[in-house]
């Protein structure tokens, strides 16, 4: 186990350093020059000039990486061409909003997703099964900027009952001390500023978990139906256990292996899914700054924020395919 | 519906608590993040609404038109030759950091712009920014600027001296680059300032969360009499639709930034109101001359009797557009009045095309090496102010030219490489437009047609166009400059150098409760005269 342990950890490193030359490569692969972008319509090519030097554009592209790569070992990311502020420390105080997003998308994918699988494949082909699949069909395939708009427009303006955006309202004076607004709210006690953080919560959350939450239950059907086909729930249920104890305790343990896998998986999507969620919902997190920086072409803080989230589904990987030894004694590694 | 409705606002209702009332705050729907609140260092848009706020120039533009008024100088002469400027400042002004507004921190601000061994100017350069407004305004930096001298001949009397007369100057003073800052904040806060402005406005600066709001309040002692508002909320919201929401909800009272076709449901909306921002912007379509058939000026006449202006701009600017006849929007003092645009005339456009030898249509165009290709009609990649579709305006006016027998094919480009290819001239006949810094016509004209020739313009020259320019730049008398102008654009239409196809007035939308919000050409909107009932 422990050596697997070192094994798999080992293998993260030509990961990373393969993701660090695709990040680095994208960017310049992008047709347009981003100092004649940064300068727009009225850029003089004395101006353009002087910029691509400022950028180090003009240097050639092995140079650029092996300077890029250099100040990444050092824990530096560069600074922003746009406004000169240091990536990392930005990169850092966005972080906690979208890790808040996130958890909360996945706490809702995994609390509905794992039930609604569980029925699905308990009462198969039932009307419930026939629900639960329609739904979870309908999940995979939403647009989530198209489902945030509409959640959007339909609790915020014709409802009013919860905010379109934002994570407090314009009103609320509160001094995080970790950024982490709900967290830092609740340390504090402070309930009305908790109230207020957990109503913007509430649907770019739900706009973010529509897909995991379909995929997580998807999946967690296909595999109950196929551990409670196995002959060790026959016996279970021969023993004369109640159906509850069967489904619960004997088959959606087992079952519930692959279902990890695949919420490991859903991390990666989720800080995707946060570029637009964030955007539509004015959140404000790493996925807006990119897409922000994305528009202005601030070519340091893509660099920065992709090598960072690379860096997070990496490492999160990482943590499931140890976690998945752990928990599953019957898995060898030798 | 309706009970399925209630059941809702009670589940909600029961978890969460009311929205609370917005009184005595102006909240404003931005399309992004300010770059920085440095006035001296911005270009966007989104960062200068908000330093409007917070500082004063010596001058500023009155109401919604460019002409120029009194802020922190209460009035000026010039001398005779025009090169000579004085001015009072108005008394007892003081920063939001209390330090006393005097000449002496006027002249500050001036070599702080101008001298690039100025400390804080030297900084500000070393941490990436530069001065691109003064270089750009005032001719640049040290000896290359225009001005010559800025003294203090008194504790509150400036005397500015520069080597030419240069006439845009006020109209130059009065945009909001030039807005004086407190020089002991700059000091204390260095390449910092952007983050901790302090100036004179009518509104002091509170704080600034990244990605989402900029919070103002009201300085009480504001020269020109105390803000309506308490306090002055700037959000930064994205996406169009959703800022639309957001109004539409109450949690934002004003907003820039609508799609056009929104236009329509804010006007439809009993609780919102529209207001539009004197055109300041001009959509045009360009000849690249170094193509054969366009150094006919019958080829350019036909395209210009071809494309029905009226109809793209009714269809595809959501009511906001103009019909542009020439270069200058109809805001500017410049523009000639009198000139009667090309009319929309496939007949005309037909027979010009004849005579020049095109009486099967045209759809190839000849190269400087003799070698024929497709004619391209290279269309925006990015939406602007002056042409806000550029993909369906683009569609209609190749409609309009098939038409007459002309074909394009359409092409686009990431918006760096159609900048990038446009600079160096490898356009053959292309979308593109402007809108303008200081509302003065040099600032429209002189950019695209003082150096004739240029591969930025499709290498078009003009020469006699230029000298009538260049000759615009150095007269005082604001009669004389008016009547070269007009001149000028007459010339320019008279040769078809450029085809000028629409107006735009950017839409901005409000809740109904909000009073005195007065939209600038310029995009310089100032809160102090904002109302919310």
């Amino acid at each position: 186990m422990r050596r697997y342990a070192i094994q798999r950890s080992l293998t993260v490193i030509p990961v990373l350093l393969g993701v660090s030359v695709l990040v680095f490569g994208f960017i310049h692969l992008i047709p347009g020059d981003p100092a004649l972008t940064m300068l727009g319509e009225r850029a003089t090519p004395e101006k353009v000039t002087e910029v691509r030097a400022r950028l180090g554009l003009d240097r050639p592209i092995w140079q650029q990486y092996g300077i890029y790569i250099g100040r990444v070992v050092r824990g530096d990311l560069g600074v922003s061409i746009v406004r000169g502020d240091p990536v990392l420390a930005d990169l850092l105080r966005r972080f906690p909003a979208t890790v808040e997003l996130a958890t909360a998308a996945i706490v809702l994918a995994v609390a509905l997703g794992i039930p609604i699988g569980v029925a699905s494949a308990v009462w198969r082909n039932s009307i419930v099964d026939s629900l639960a699949r329609l739904w979870a069909l309908t999940g995979v395939s939403m647009p989530i900027f198209w489902l945030g708009l509409m959640l959007a427009w339909f609790f915020g303006v014709e409802l009013r009952v919860l905010p379109t955006g934002f994570r407090l309202d314009t009103g609320t004076t509160f001094a995080p001390w970790t950024n982490f607004v709900i967290l830092d709210a609740t340390l504090q006690g402070n309930w009305p500023v908790l109230a207020d953080a957990l109503r913007h919560l509430v649907l770019p959350a739900a706009a973010l978990a529509t897909i995991p939450l379909a995929i997580i239950a998807r999946m967690t059907r296909a595999s109950m139906l196929e551990v409670l086909s196995r002959e060790y729930i026959r016996t279970a249920e021969a023993k004369g256990l109640s159906q509850a104890a069967v489904v619960l305790r004997h088959a959606l343990r087992n079952a519930l292996l692959p279902v990890l896998t695949v919420i490991g998986l859903q991390v990666g999507h989720l800080l995707a899914g946060a570029i637009l969620t964030e955007t539509i919902f004015s959140w404000p997190g790493i996925g807006l700054w990119v897409y922000e920086s994305i528009e202005s072409r601030d070519y340091a803080i893509v660099q920065g924020a992709s090598l960072f989230i690379a860096v997070i589904v990496v490492g999160v990987n990482l943590m499931t395919d140890l976690l998945y030894a752990a928990v599953d004694p019957r898995i060898k590694y030798d | 519906m309706r009970l399925s409705r209630l059941a809702l606002l009670l589940v909600v209702g029961v978890c969460f608590t009311p929205m609370p009332a917005l009184a005595q705050t102006f909240v404003f729907g931005a399309q992004g993040e300010p770059v920085q609140l440095d006035p001296a260092v911005i270009t966007d848009g989104i960062s200068s609404r908000i330093t409007r706020q917070i500082f004063d120039g010596l001058v500023r533009y009155r109401g919604s038109t460019t002409e120029v008024e009194p802020a922190l100088a209460e009035k000026w002469e010039v001398s005779r030759d025009g090169r000579v400027w004085t001015f009072q400042l108005r008394r007892n002004v003081k920063f939001h950091d209390d330090t006393p507004l005097d000449a002496a921190a006027v002249v500050w601000n001036f070599e702080r712009w101008w001298k690039s061994g100025h400390a804080q100017h030297e900084n500000q350069v070393k941490a990436g920014q530069t001065f691109e407004y003064w270089e750009a305004q005032f001719g640049g930096f040290d000896d290359k600027s225009v001005v010559a001298k800025v003294e203090a001949v008194g504790t509150h009397t400036l005397r500015i001296t520069l080597k030419d007369p240069q006439a845009p100057f006020l109209a130059n003073l009065a945009m909001f680059v030039f807005d004086i800052a407190s020089p002991r904040a700059v000091e204390t806060s260095g390449t910092e300032f952007g983050k901790r402005p302090v100036g004179t406005g009518a509104f002091k600066f509170v704080e600034w969360k990244p990605n989402q709001e900029v919070i103002l309040e009201a300085n009480p002692d504001y020269w020109g009499g105390k803000p309506k508002v308490k306090r002055v909320v700037v959000r930064n919201i994205k996406d169009n639709s959703q800022r639309l929401g957001a109004l539409k909800a109450g949690e934002i009272h004003a907003m820039e930034g609508l799609n056009p076709d929104d236009v329509a449901v804010v006007k439809r909306d009993s609780s919102l109101q529209l207001l539009l921002r004197p055109t300041n912007t001009t959509g045009y379509i360009a000849f690249n001359y170094k193509v054969k058939e366009f150094q006919d000026k019958r080829v350019r006449h036909a395209f210009a009797h071809a494309i029905n202006k009226k109809a793209i701009v009714d269809a595809l600017y959501g009511g906001t557009g103009l019909v542009a006849t020439q270069f200058q929007p109809p805001s500017l003092w410049g523009y000639n009045r009198e000139l009667r645009d090309f009319e929309y005339s496939p007949a005309k456009a037909q027979e010009l095309l004849r005579q020049a030898g095109f009486a099967q249509g045209l759809s190839d165009i000849t190269g400087e090496d003799g070698k024929k290709e497709p004619l391209i009609f290279w269309y925006m990649s990015r939406s602007r102010p002056y042409f806000p579709n550029p993909k369906e305006i683009a569609e209609a006016m190749a409609a309009d030219l098939a038409k007459v027998g002309i074909k394009v094919e359409l092409q686009t480009a990431e918006w760096a490489v159609y900048l990038d290819k446009r600079k160096n001239g490898q356009l053959s006949l292309y979308m593109l437009g402007w809108t303008g810094d200081n509302g003065d016509p040099d600032n429209f004209l002189c950019y695209f047609f003082c150096q004739p020739g240029a591969s930025r313009e499709g290498f078009y020259a003009n020469p006699a166009l230029a000298d009538v320019l260049l000759r615009a730049q150095k007269a005082v008398s604001q009669v004389e400059r008016a009547r070269l102008y007009r001149q000028a654009e007459q010339m320019l239409h008279d040769d078809v150098g450029r085809l000028f196809i629409a107006n735009n007035q950017p839409p901005l939308a409000f809740s109904k409760r909000v009073k005195g919000y007065v939209p600038h050409p310029t995009g310089s909107e100032y809160f102090h005269t904002v109302e919310v009932q």
